[in-house]
């Protein structure tokens, strides 16, 4: 198991090494990036199988935690992991100016995503947050049009903001705790961080934390930046850095800030975060950002899901987020070269019918109409808010619900435009064929996974239920009892 | 009452409320970026204060011994990766402003942002949204109009 | 409107701030920094403490940090582009600052190589003494505008010298080790060859750090605002 660092290391050590590479051959340079990312991708799959018997904490150095930093790997991490390894080479960006560079990016991606769903310790997460930004900040930007960077601009300053209160909230927690073990962090929670300082810490970890994953209210910057990013990027960025941003702030959650207050402060944004980005979506006119909003209105479900205490809400937002992981991308790729406005996409089904089907297809899951995954997730999601007692939940799940009914009926509205077609009109470009291969590939994942709804939800609700249990995870990494 | 805590906690408070105060408030790009150098500044420093310990010395070794009371280093080793990270994104937003300038020839924010909308729509193919709190014509007329 | 939420948010953040401090609990435990404290000398043989802290109990940061540089400068020069040969240029400086440049080349270049060779026994280090190197490079670019870095050297220094730091990490997982366990003997602590391979990995650190910034300095200088 110690080999999990490869998934960090080695997509970091080509990065830095494919200049060099590239100038001794640039056929090596060209293909070394997808080749090891190949590799990685092989490693992780091989050390999921070393998982069954629980979840392994490896201490980098030989440290003991607290002094070191530890990396947790359990179900959930290895699987975000894999997600970011080979949704990076699923995604490799073509195409554009300097591709050497972009390589690089893409490379860097991969190890700091890996990083980011494997690190233990509060201040090590916070690195890789960065990098993982910085890394988008130069994916966003590499488009080259004006409109790319100052996009990018306005992200970056966001960020930083974010950024910046995340570290005022790490302060906070060492202020209070001594430590940045996250198991550690666990263990000295309920009688530290149960005041109001630990609250404030948690919302200045939430709203850090959060720009990344589309909360609201620092989803700002989402629009544009979808707008003017290429298709992979967008797929990218909607389907896996913001699932990985989103599972910090769960484990946290779970680990370290499990007061009902924190609890309460997620599901009021999420709340927000599926009326604005739902209602945004509904009066949006060009597709690329029309998506874009419904991106914030699902990860607005996905924060109401995880802020339902118990194990029950983590399942049921895993659920939805691995659904959002294979529907958002394959959208996105389809979309990249449909950004016009949605009057333009008129008798795109002529012109690429696979792509046309492929779009409604995506569009019923992410809707939520059976017997397709989406469905399955959100019925969790009504079920678990159903149970609890309170009002604020059942509100929030009559929100989801009118959300739905708005994402069908603005999801409807463009797929309809492709099967009309007026005479005269030039119908749109198809897809590039790299683009519809890989979104056929997740389409077709999507409905093979119809076939085997039951097995794949038994595993699901296992990997939920290991990440949500916090006692085991102080007890895999054991930080060292310090006076 | 004026410890040394103190102090440094309300400097650090301040130059977090300073920072945030500037980026909200400004106009211009460059002030928006000093906003965010203070932030980061004040964020810094609430770190190195978290386990501040009065009297304490260096955590070096010196004339052959550790001196006897030492200052936490986790702290400070925190604060000099934040500083490099601020340092490595202050010359990335730099080089964003730079050719923002370029393309559009200005640096207050109000009007790159407007600019960035014409742009995005005239890719589109769509008008560019007058208000962003005014709703969009949900459905089009026959003849293109809307 | 916008100034008078803003007003609001800040106050109300202001107020939340000083709440937390009369709460605050200031009698401080910092139970790794001490417990790094007593055992550093043993474990890692390093006469700097907090040196031992950013390469050997969190060195994992220090790669990482390493590599946001790193990304900043490659998303910078994507961003900036290559820079056009019949840009104007500002002219040279005068006599006075480039003497003073030409003096100031080899003594920026012996006290950043001081620096960050006794990072682990004096205060100091990769980053700091990486920096002091990049402003050697950098000064004479001020004073000749003319002159250019030669960039692919850059690059070269930059992915070789980061590609040690992983090197040296993966090293130990050979032996069966984790990742980034210090290697080599402690030495005898406070003498130049102590603390094992963390000079090394020092010197990685700096040479890294200072070929990058003086590269992404240079492109800076060289890019033009306005068309």
């Amino acid at each position: 198991m110690n080999h999990v660092v490869l998934l960090v290391a080695l997509p970091l050590l080509t990065a830095f090494l494919l200049p060099v590479i590239n100038r001794v051959s640039h056929l090596a340079g060209r293909w070394a990036g997808p080749a090891v990312l190949l590799l990685t991708s092989a490693i992780g799959i091989l050390l999921w199988g070393d998982l069954g018997n629980g979840p392994v904490a490896i201490e980098l150095g030989g440290f003991r935690p607290p002094l070191g930093i530890t990396i947790y790997v359990d179900q959930l991490a290895l699987l975000l992991a894999l997600a970011v390894t080979m949704g990076t080479l699923l995604l490799w960006p073509g195409g554009g100016e300097d591709r050497l560079r972009q390589s690089t990016l893409a490379l860097l991606l991969a190890g700091a995503g890996s990083g980011l769903a494997l690190s233990g310790d509060l201040f090590n997460i916070y690195v890789f947050y960065e990098l993982v930004a910085v890394v988008c900040y130069g994916l966003i930007a590499s488009r080259g049009t004006p409109a790319a960077f100052a996009a990018t601009l306005r992200y970056l300053i966001i960020s930083s903001v974010g950024a910046a209160l995340a570290l005022a909230g790490i302060a906070l927690v060492y202020q209070a705790t001594g430590t940045l073990n996250l198991a550690q962090l666990a263990q000295l929670a309920p009688e530290k961080l149960n005041n109001i300082q630990g609250l404030v810490a948690f919302v200045l970890l939430l709203v850090g934390f959060g720009v990344k994953a589309e909360l609201f209210p620092v989803n700002a910057w989402v629009p544009e930046v979808y707008a003017t990013a290429s298709g992979q990027v967008s797929a990218l960025l909607a389907g896996i850095v913001s699932k990985l941003a989103l599972v910090i702030i769960v484990r946290l959650l779970i680990l370290v800030f499990q007061q009902p207050e924190a609890h309460m402060v997620m599901l009021v944004l999420g709340i927000l975060g599926v009326v604005s980005g739902e209602l945004a979506a509904w009066r949006a006119r060009d597709l690329r950002r029309m998506l874009a909003f419904s991106s914030i209105g699902q990860l607005g479900v996905m924060f109401i899901a995880f802020s339902i205490p118990g194990p029950a809400g983590v399942f049921a937002g895993l659920a939805v987020a691995l659904h959002h992981m294979i529907v958002k991308p394959a959208l996105f790729l389809l979309a990249a070269q449909w950004g016009g406005g949605t009057r333009q996409l008129a008798g795109a089904a002529r012109v690429s019918p696979l792509g046309a089907g492929l779009f409604v297809l995506l569009a019923l899951s992410l809707i939520g109409v059976p017997p397709l995954p989406g469905f399955w997730a959100k019925l969790l999601v009504l079920v678990s808010l159903s149970e609890q007692a309170q009002t604020l939940y059942y509100l929030a799940a009559g929100v989801i619900l009118a959300g739905a009914a708005l994402e069908a009926n603005y999801l409807f509205r463009v797929a309809s435009r492709f099967y009309y077609a007026r005479p005269g009109q030039v119908p749109p470009a198809a897809p590039r064929g790299a683009d519809l291969a890989t979104a056929s590939l997740l389409g077709a994942g999507l409905l093979a996974s119809v076939f085997l709804m039951t097995p794949l939800a038994a595993q699901v609700e296992a990997i939920a239920l290991q990440a949500a249990d916090a006692g085991q995870y102080v007890a895999t990494v054991n930080p060292e009892a310090l006076p | 009452m004026l410890d040394a805590t103190l102090i440094f906690y309300v400097a650090a408070v301040g130059l977090i409320l300073i920072g945030i105060a500037g980026i909200v408030l400004s106009a211009h790009l460059v002030r928006v970026i000093f906003g965010i150098v203070l932030l980061e500044a004040g964020a810094n420093l609430l770190l190195l204060l978290a386990t501040y310990r009065e009297g304490a010395a260096a955590p070096i070794f010196v004339k052959g011994a550790f001196p006897a009371v030492m200052a936490d280093p986790v702290p400070q080793a925190l604060v000099l990766t934040a500083i490099v990270i601020g340092v490595g994104i202050l010359a990335l937003t730099l080089s964003l402003a730079l050719r923002v300038h370029r393309a559009y020839g200005t640096l207050d924010i109000r009007e790159i942002r407007q600019r960035m909308e014409q742009d995005i729509a005239d890719a589109a193919g769509i008008d560019m949204p007058t208000s962003s709190e005014a709703p969009a014509p949900v459905y089009a007329h026959e003849d293109g109009r809307s | 409107m916008r100034r008078l939420t803003s007003a609001l948010f800040l106050t109300g953040l202001a107020v939340l701030m000083a709440a937390i401090y009369q709460q605050m609990d200031l009698v401080v435990t910092p139970l790794a920094g001490d417990a790094i404290n007593a055992s550093a000398a043993q474990q890692v043989g390093a006469g700097n403490i907090v040196t031992a802290v950013v390469l050997a109990f969190r060195g994992f940061d220090t790669l990482l940090e390493l590599t946001i540089l790193f990304t900043a400068a490659t998303a910078a020069g994507l961003v900036l582009g290559k820079p056009r040969a019949d840009a104007p240029r500002d002219p040279d400086a005068g006599f006075i600052l480039q003497a003073g440049a030409d003096l100031f080349f080899p003594l920026l270049l012996v006290v950043g190589l001081y620096i960050i060779l006794h990072g682990h026994l004096t205060p100091g280090g990769g980053f700091q003494g990486g920096v002091v190197l990049a402003a050697a490079f950098f000064i004479p670019v001020l004073a000749r505008p003319g002159t250019t870095l030669d960039h692919h050297a850059v690059s070269l220094i930059e992915g070789l010298a980061g590609a040690a730091f992983i090197l040296i990490g993966l090293l130990a997982m050979l032996g069966g080790g984790a990742f980034l366990t210090p290697l080599l003997g402690k030495g005898e602590l406070g003498t130049l060859f102590s603390a094992g391979t963390l000079p090394l990995l020092y010197l990685a650190v700096g040479l890294k750090v200072g070929s990058e910034l003086a590269g992404l300095l240079a492109q800076l200088a060289a890019t033009e605002a306005t068309d």
